[in-house]
């Protein structure tokens, strides 16, 4: 604390150009800087409250310094033709020094005060040091530059502060804000220059519960303090194994046990309690993270298991995203006079044209044969699902159909189909449902679909196929 | 000569001035009336309206989209651009329990009630509420516990009362929201608010709103059908008006077809004898000339709906007959619905209707039930209840299901409210009665949308208050609306002035805990 007189001091001293005493006091200083990381060591426990009521007020008096070095530049350019804004900068440039050592204080009271810890903590406060440096050199070099010397590196230290200045702040804003604030919403082809943008993970736990269900929520609500940038209570949710291991007051997750974990017990406490987490305001956990946290933990908290009761990942979660199509804007001409017409229809899914096309011939089924199917082919790639139950189609249609490369649906209920040459369709990567009750297939004709990895939603009811299908143990499933 | 106070074209013509108005508007109307003022207002205008024609419909179409073509839907729905984005139902069916199932009795349960019996229910949960004129006098408020024992049902465990042991088997499929809550108290602004979003009548009701939005799927059947189930006269039956199926201030040709409960579904529906189908065509085409004479000449929109709806009754000369002829269902139909799906105008008989209309591309099918209004002998009349809607319910989401239909059908199960957990009347051993109860009601919902074998939402201890989750009924409507792929804050109509909307001006949020 004794520090901060000390550098009012030094300021109104160097008002007076006695040069080598002013190199001398801001060496000193340096030194004195430099070492105070290591007189007050950051052992990530958390100390007297004052300090961090006081620390509190660090994001709130960093601006001042922020601003003003801002301004400085912006003095002194100007000054060259209005002197009396170049005299001003020199006060302001005093003003920024004082401000600086006070908001480098009041930042290491808050880091020392709650205890956090972490390589962006230390970053930010290595930065702040550099900076109050700085700035005290500029201040010592200010009056030779005024009077002539120095006329180049005047404006490379400028640039220097400015820089420091630049990551300096980045970094507490990566604290406050988590470090992926700036990135997170940034344009996709901008994200590639940015490999830090796409979110860590445990690449060990792809496809398990918790990283499906669990691992998000830390991420989105946890780890901004508790994560790789800024450890709060030495505890870090960032990975499976860190998060299992719990920080200072032991472990955060008793397996089996979710009333006794630490890490459920914080979040479910009243918003106003002082160890309510998420803390200072951010947005707390939804009812439904709560209730997917819980029952992790109920049933083991295991990284790998797949599938958790109480957490609906349901069939529908491992159906694909719709792959978006083609525009088809340029032959709604045509589709709306078809749809005119009184044959079969091109219905749009939405007002969306990547969302694709319906085929629907619900009025004209008993006569829509292959033929006329055939006719659709040069709509082939925008239409994803086609209705085509109780049409006249027969097993010929699957050669039409091998080219509706964006079928997402395909309905051929109570048709003439039989099934002969039904892995034509295994070329539709995109095919998750088929509906072929009330038709003739066979086990035999619909084993080839068994290739189909997304084809989640097969219908047989009603079929020769569905008496062998439901006893066999086939990897086909006949709905979930 | 005296004249007239407001005279302009006499002799000493009276300005606004010298009418008995305030000094201060007097002077802002001086202030204002200036030709300056008026150059330069009309100027601005003029410069707008050239600008708003710059840029007119087809001008910011073309700017935003790449073409100057209309992007969805034909049939006069191209102008609404929906569904908003890609629906996961494409249709919807929707079981009313016209008269507020007792929630408590079906599927909140509450085991710690037993306890409770005959005991006063704590002022404290009742609060202030105003309750209905048929308990407000009632010197006591006797918690009566559920008569029926509940059981753990499905992977998911959840609990179902033993008088729904066919529904009870398909809990896995559904999406039970124990907190739907409602404004209203009595049957009629409730059943209207469920139905149109607002307690008074003049709405348009959702399968109205439907119809109007997302348009028909096929040619030959209503885009929206209501079928009524017979009433079972023992039960305490409210009435059910087409109010409920309204338009509202729609054109009606979106309006509910309720089809009749008997054996012929529509009346004079098969020609008379001696008429052929030519004969009738004809005959048509004279009263659509005719019409288009009188439209001509008032240009009553209604004029239209007419003539649609002189057309659709002759396609529905055909459709109808093959819809309601069963005799190609194959056993597995009888053995899944019960032999009472055989009887026109039982609750499984509309059950099957439903599912064939939903084969047969009709959008919005609603099934009313009566009866469930259970104010006494709830132990007598429940069972009842629960008998004759059980199994049709079941039957309906099983055979969607294995039909393949569930995956874009929206079934919704609901009435216009619950039930209170204090008797009215006198609590016996043996029975109870429930008055009607608006701030928690248990609903349902299953397929296209919604995340399957979950439970949304806390009652308290005595199923009065909502806890956890409140869905108001507005956010029950929203939620619906999202399933078929629209964003109820854009679907508007405007009408008198407002651009009125299902979920009315009051703010509704979809619910996203309920969506798959």
């Amino acid at each position: 604390m004794i520090v901060v007189p000390k550098l009012i001091g030094a300021i109104r001293d160097l008002r007076i150009p006695t040069v080598p005493s002013q190199w001398l006091c801001t060496l000193g200083l340096s030194v004195l800087l430099v070492t105070l990381p290591f007189v007050i060591r950051f052992d990530g426990h958390s100390h007297a409250d004052w300090l961090q009521f006081l620390g509190r007020f660090h994001p709130l008096l960093v601006h001042l310094p922020i601003g003003m070095l801002v301004l400085l530049p912006i003095l002194d350019i100007i000054g060259t033709t209005r002197p009396e804004l170049r005299e001003a900068a020199g006060f302001v440039l005093h003003l920024t020094l004082a401000t600086a050592a006070i908001t480098l204080v009041l930042g290491v009271l808050l880091a020392y005060g709650s205890g956090v810890t972490g390589a962006t903590v230390s970053r930010h406060m290595w930065g702040g040091i550099a900076l109050l440096i700085e700035l005290m050199v500029w201040v010592t070099l200010r009056p030779m530059w005024i009077s002539g010397q120095l006329q180049q590196a005047y404006p490379v230290l400028l640039t220097v502060t400015l820089i420091t200045l630049t990551w300096t702040a980045h970094q507490g804003g990566s604290l406050t804000h988590g470090s992926n604030y700036l990135t997170r919403y940034m344009p996709e082809p901008l994200k590639q220059f940015f490999p830090s943008a796409a979110a860590a993970s445990d690449a060990a736990y792809v496809g398990s519960a918790y990283m499906r269900n669990i691992h998000p929520i830390l991420d989105a609500k946890c780890v901004a303090c508790h994560g790789a940038s800024k450890v709060q209570a030495g505890l870090r949710l960032d990975f499976y194994e860190l998060l299992m291991k719990g920080g200072k007051d032991g472990a955060v997750v008793a397996p089996r046990d979710p009333d006794r974990s630490l890490l459920l017990q914080r979040v479910t406490l009243s918003p106003s309690d002082r160890h309510f987490m998420p803390a200072e305001g951010r947005t707390p956990l939804t009812a439904d993270e709560i209730a997917a946290l819980r029952a992790w933990i109920q049933a083991g908290a295991s990284a790998a298991a797949t599938m958790i009761p109480g957490i609906a990942t349901t069939a529908r979660a491992t159906d694909l995203l719709p792959q978006p199509v083609a525009d088809y804007s340029s032959l709604m001409n045509e589709i709306l006079q078809m749809q005119r017409s009184g044959g079969a229809k091109l219905i749009p899914v939405s007002a969306k044209p990547s969302d694709g096309l319906i085929l629907r011939t619900i009025d004209v089924a008993s006569k829509f044969d292959d033929a006329q199917l055939a006719g659709f082919q040069r709509f082939a790639p925008f239409i994803v699902e086609a209705e085509l139950g109780r049409t006249a189609v027969t097993d010929a249609c699957f050669d039409t159909l091998s080219k509706f490369t964006n079928l997402r649906a395909l309905h051929l209920e109570g048709t003439a189909v039989t099934g002969l040459s039904l892995e034509k369709l295994a070329s539709l990567s995109q095919l998750t449902y088929l509906n072929l009750i009330g038709t003739k297939v066979t086990s035999n004709a619909v084993a080839p679909l068994n290739g189909m990895p997304n084809l989640h939603h097969l219908y047989l009811f009603d079929t020769p196929a569905e008496a062998a299908f439901a006893s066999s143990n086939s990897s086909l499933r006949s709905r979930q | 000569m005296k004249q007239h106070p407001l005279c302009t074209d006499c002799e000493n013509p009276v300005t606004p001035l010298d009418l008995p108005i305030a000094a201060a508007v007097k002077r802002e109307w001086v202030a204002l009336e200036t030709r300056r003022r008026f150059l330069g207002r009309s100027g601005k205008v003029l410069g707008w309206a050239a600008l708003a024609g710059l840029f007119g419909e087809m001008g910011l179409r073309r700017f935003a989209g790449g073409t100057d073509l209309p992007l969805a839907l034909a049939d006069g729905h191209a102008a609404l651009g929906l569904p908003h984005f890609a629906p996961k139902a494409k249709r919807a069916i929707y079981l009313f329990m016209s008269g507020g199932p007792p929630q408590m009795d079906l599927f909140d349960y509450k085991p710690n009630l037993a306890t409770q019996f005959n005991k006063d229910m704590p002022d404290s949960i009742r609060g202030n509420q105003q309750l209905t004129g048929m308990t407000a006098g009632q010197a006591h408020f006797p918690v009566a516990p559920s008569h029926w024992p509940f059981g753990q049902h499905g992977r998911t465990g959840t609990w179902v009362s033993s008088l729904l042991p066919y529904t009870a088997q398909m809990v896995d499929d559904l999406t039970i929201i124990k907190t739907t809550n409602t404004d209203a108290i009595n049957h009629e602004p409730a059943i209207m608010l469920m139905n149109t979003g607002s307690m008074n009548a003049g709405k348009p009701c959702l399968g109205a709103w439907l119809a109007y939005g997302l348009g028909s799927m096929n040619d030959n059947l209503p885009t929206f059908i209501v079928l009524q189930t017979k009433t079972n006269p023992k039960e305490n039956n409210q009435p059910v008006s087409s109010r409920l199926w309204s338009s509202g201030f729609l054109s009606s040709e979106y309006a509910g077809v309720s089809l009749r409960s008997g054996a012929d579904p529509v009346l004079y529906l098969a020609d008379p004898a001696g008429m052929d189908r030519d004969v009738r065509r004809k005959m048509l085409d004279t009263v659509e000339q005719i019409n288009r004479q009188t439209l001509a000449e008032i240009g009553d929109p209604e004029t239209n709906s007419r003539i649609a709806q002189y057309e659709m009754a002759f396609r529905m000369q055909s459709s109808v007959p093959e819809l309601v002829d069963l005799t190609k269902e194959p056993q597995s139909t009888w053995d899944l619905y019960g032999p009472g799906a055989k009887q026109p105008g039982t609750f499984a008989y509309n059950c099957l209707l439903a599912r064939r209309m939903a084969e047969r591309g009709v959008r919005f099918t609603q099934i009313y039930k009566r009866g469930w209004d259970v104010h006494g002998d709830v132990v007598g009349v429940l069972p009842a209840l629960c008998r004759e809607t059980d199994r049709g319910t079941y039957a309906l989401v099983t055979d969607l299901k294995r039909r393949g239909l569930l995956d874009d059908t929206l079934v919704i199960w609901a009435g216009e409210f619950g039930r209170t957990v204090y008797s009215q009347g006198g609590l016996t051993e043996d029975n109870y009665g429930r008055d009607h109860h608006p701030r928690c009601f248990t609903t349902w919902m299953a397929g296209g949308g919604v995340r399957p074998g979950m439970t949304h939402g806390e009652t308290d201890d005595y199923s009065y208050n909502v806890v956890k989750d409140p869905v108001h009924v507005r956010d029950f409507n929203a939620t619906i609306l999202y399933c078929l792929g629209i964003d109820h804050h854009k679907f508007t109509y405007k009408f008198q002035g407002l651009d009125q909307k299902l979920t009315s001006p009051v703010p509704a949020h979809v619910v996203q805990g309920l969506l798959a």
